[in-house]
C-alpha cells in the first residue's frame, strides 16, 4: 500500500552519506516523517522536490517505523522564500512552530491550507500579517483559540480596557490584577486579533495595521505561544539576529 | 551468554562512537584490527595521535593546517584581494582540486540553520568581516547550494556589502553531463537565469 499525498516540506534533516529525513506536512496525513534514499545526490530526483517550504505531491511507502518517499513532484517551489533572507527567517519560524505544536499522523482539516496561505502570503512580502494570523490561527485550529469576547476569569462581555493573559485570553480590568504577567491590550491590537481569527484568509491582505499593534500583538502572541509549547523555538534568534541588521516586523 | 573479552568489548565501544558506525559496523571494524598486524596497528593508532596533537586550525582562514598560518594563506604566489568563502575544511580541498582557484580561503565552520539554533554568531564571521581590507577586492560566496548555504551567502552578502568590498556568488547551473529533461525546474530556472553569451 502507498499514501499519494500532497504535503509541504517542514524540516529536512541528512541521514547518512546521501539520505534526507524529512518532515512534511501533508493534507490528509497530518505531520509525518520519511526517508528520501539518495535525495542529496546532485542527480537525484528527491534532491528538489526535498527542500525546505516546497510544496509537493509526494508517494509514500508507509512503515512501522519511518516512511519511505519513493516520489515527488513538484507544485510550487517556494524558490522565493529561499532567495530572501527575511522571508527566509520567517518561514522558518512558521515551520518550526507547526513541527513545535503538531504531533505525527494527528491530520487536523483546517491546518495544511493555513500553512500553505501563509507561506504564500509570505511570498508577497506580507510576512510581518500572515506569521501573526497564522500563529493565532493555528493555536485554534489545534485547540487553543484564545478568549477575546468574554473575560477569561469572570466571563462578562469585555469592553473598554482590556489585558491579555498568556493562560489563554483577554481580562476585564478586574480580574487582569489576579493573573500575574497579564499585559495591557491596546484596543486596536484586540480588533486585530478578532480579524486575524474571523476574515477569510485570503481577505486579510486588505489589513494594513499600526507598526505598533503589529509589535504589540507579536509580543502578546510570543508569551501565549512560550507558554504552549514544551521548548523555545531555535528560528527566533535568527529573526531575532535579522532585526538587528534592519527594522523588519 | 558469551561475552566479548573486555579489551575487545571495550575497541567496540570506542569505534561506536564513531559517526555512521552501529554495532554492527563496530565489531567488524575490531575484528579487523585484532586480526591486523601489531605494526600496522601501533602505524594507525600513530596516526590518530599525531593528526589530534599537530592537526589545529589556520588563525587567518581557518582550514586545518600543522603550521600556522596554512600553506594557501603564506604562499606569496596566492591573490590575498580574492578570498572565498566555504563552510568546510573539505570544500577547501574541493576547490583546490579544480587548480583555478589562486586566491585565499575563509573557513566559515558550518552554515546558518535556523532550525537548528545555528545562527551567524555560532560562524567564523566576525573573523571574515574583520579579514576585509583594502587590499581586498573581491569575496566569493561558495558556500553550499542549499537552502542553509543560500541563507549564510544572503547574509553575508548583507554584512558585506557596506563594507565596500565587491561580494559575488557561485554560479548555480546543471551538472556537467545530465541531461536537460531531468534536470529539475528550480536547477534549470537558475541555469537560465545566469546563462552567458558565448
Amino acid at each position: 500500500m502507498t499514501w499519494k499525498t500532497e504535503g509541504i516540506v517542514l524540516r529536512v534533516r541528512n541521514l547518512g552519506e546521501a539520505d534526507r529525513i524529512v518532515t512534511l506536512y501533508t493534507r490528509d496525513k497530518g505531520k509525518l516523517n520519511a526517508v528520501a534514499r539518495g535525495a542529496r545526490r546532485i542527480r537525484n530526483r528527491l534532491l528538489s522536490p526535498t527542500q525546505v517550504f516546497t510544496h509537493g505531491r509526494y508517494l509514500i511507502f508507509p512503515n512501522k517505523g519511518l516512511h519511505s518517499l519513493s516520489q515527488a513532484e513538484i507544485i510550487h517551489s517556494g524558490q522565493v522564500l529561499r532567495d530572501d533572507l527575511h522571508k527566509f527567517a520567517y518561514a522558518s519560524y512558521v515551520t518550526e512552530l507547526l513541527d513545535a505544536s503538531t504531533a505525527e499522523e494527528d491530520p487536523v482539516e483546517k491546518v495544511f491550507p493555513l500553512l500553505a496561505g501563509t507561506l504564500s502570503l509570505g511570498e508577497q512580502g506580507r510576512f510581518g500579517l500572515a506569521v501573526r494570523a497564522f500563529e493565532i490561527r493555528l493555536m485554534r485550529d489545534l485547540g487553543y483559540e484564545p478568549e477575546l469576547y468574554h473575560c477569561l476569569s469572570c466571563r462578562h462581555p469585555l469592553e473598554g480596557q482590556v489585558s491579555f493573559t498568556e493562560q489563554g485570553g483577554a481580562l476585564c480590568p478586574e480580574c487582569a490584577g489576579q493573573f500575574p504577567g497579564s499585559m495591557p491590550l491596546t484596543n486596536g491590537t484586540w480588533e486585530l486579533m478578532k480579524r486575524l481569527l474571523e476574515w477569510e484568509f485570503s481577505r486579510l491582505t486588505v489589513l494594513h495595521p499600526a507598526a505598533k499593534n503589529e509589535a504589540e500583538l507579536r509580543d502578546v502572541m510570543r508569551h501565549y505561544l512560550d507558554y504552549r509549547l514544551e521548548y523555545p523555538l531555535k528560528s527566533l534568534d535568527f529573526l531575532e539576529t535579522l532585526r538587528g541588521l534592519t527594522p523588519v516586523d | 551468554m558469551a561475552r566479548y573479552p573486555k579489551a575487545m568489548a571495550r575497541l567496540i565501544e570506542e569505534l561506536v562512537r564513531l559517526p555512521g558506525v552501529g554495532p554492527k559496523t563496530a565489531q567488524r571494524l575490531a575484528f579487523f584490527l585484532i586480526n591486523q598486524t601489531s605494526a600496522e596497528v601501533q602505524s594507525l593508532t600513530e596516526s590518530i595521535v599525531q593528526a589530534k596533537e599537530r592537526i589545529t586550525y589556520c588563525s587567518r582562514c581557518f582550514h586545518l593546517t600543522e603550521d600556522d598560518p596554512c600553506a594557501i594563506c603564506s604562499d606569496s604566489k596566492r591573490n590575498k584581494a580574492f578570498i572565498c568563502v566555504v563552510e568546510e575544511p573539505r570544500d577547501v580541498i574541493a576547490m583546490e582540486r579544480t587548480k583555478s582557484f589562486d586566491g585565499v580561503y575563509h573557513v566559515l565552520h558550518g552554515s546558518i540553520s535556523p532550525l537548528e539554533g545555528i545562527g551567524p554568531n555560532d560562524l567564523k564571521v566576525k573573523e571574515l568581516v574583520a579579514r576585509i581590507g583594502p587590499e581586498v577586492g573581491e569575496v566569493v560566496l561558495a558556500t553550499d547550494p542549499n537552502v542553509e548555504g543560500e541563507a549564510t551567502a544572503m547574509y553575508l552578502a548583507r554584512i558585506l556589502k557596506p563594507i565596500g568590498v565587491k561580494v559575488t556568488r557561485m554560479a548555480h547551473g546543471m551538472p556537467v553531463g545530465s541531461d536537460l529533461e531531468y534536470v529539475d525546474e528550480v536547477t534549470l530556472s537558475k541555469a537560465l537565469e545566469g546563462r552567458r553569451e558565448l
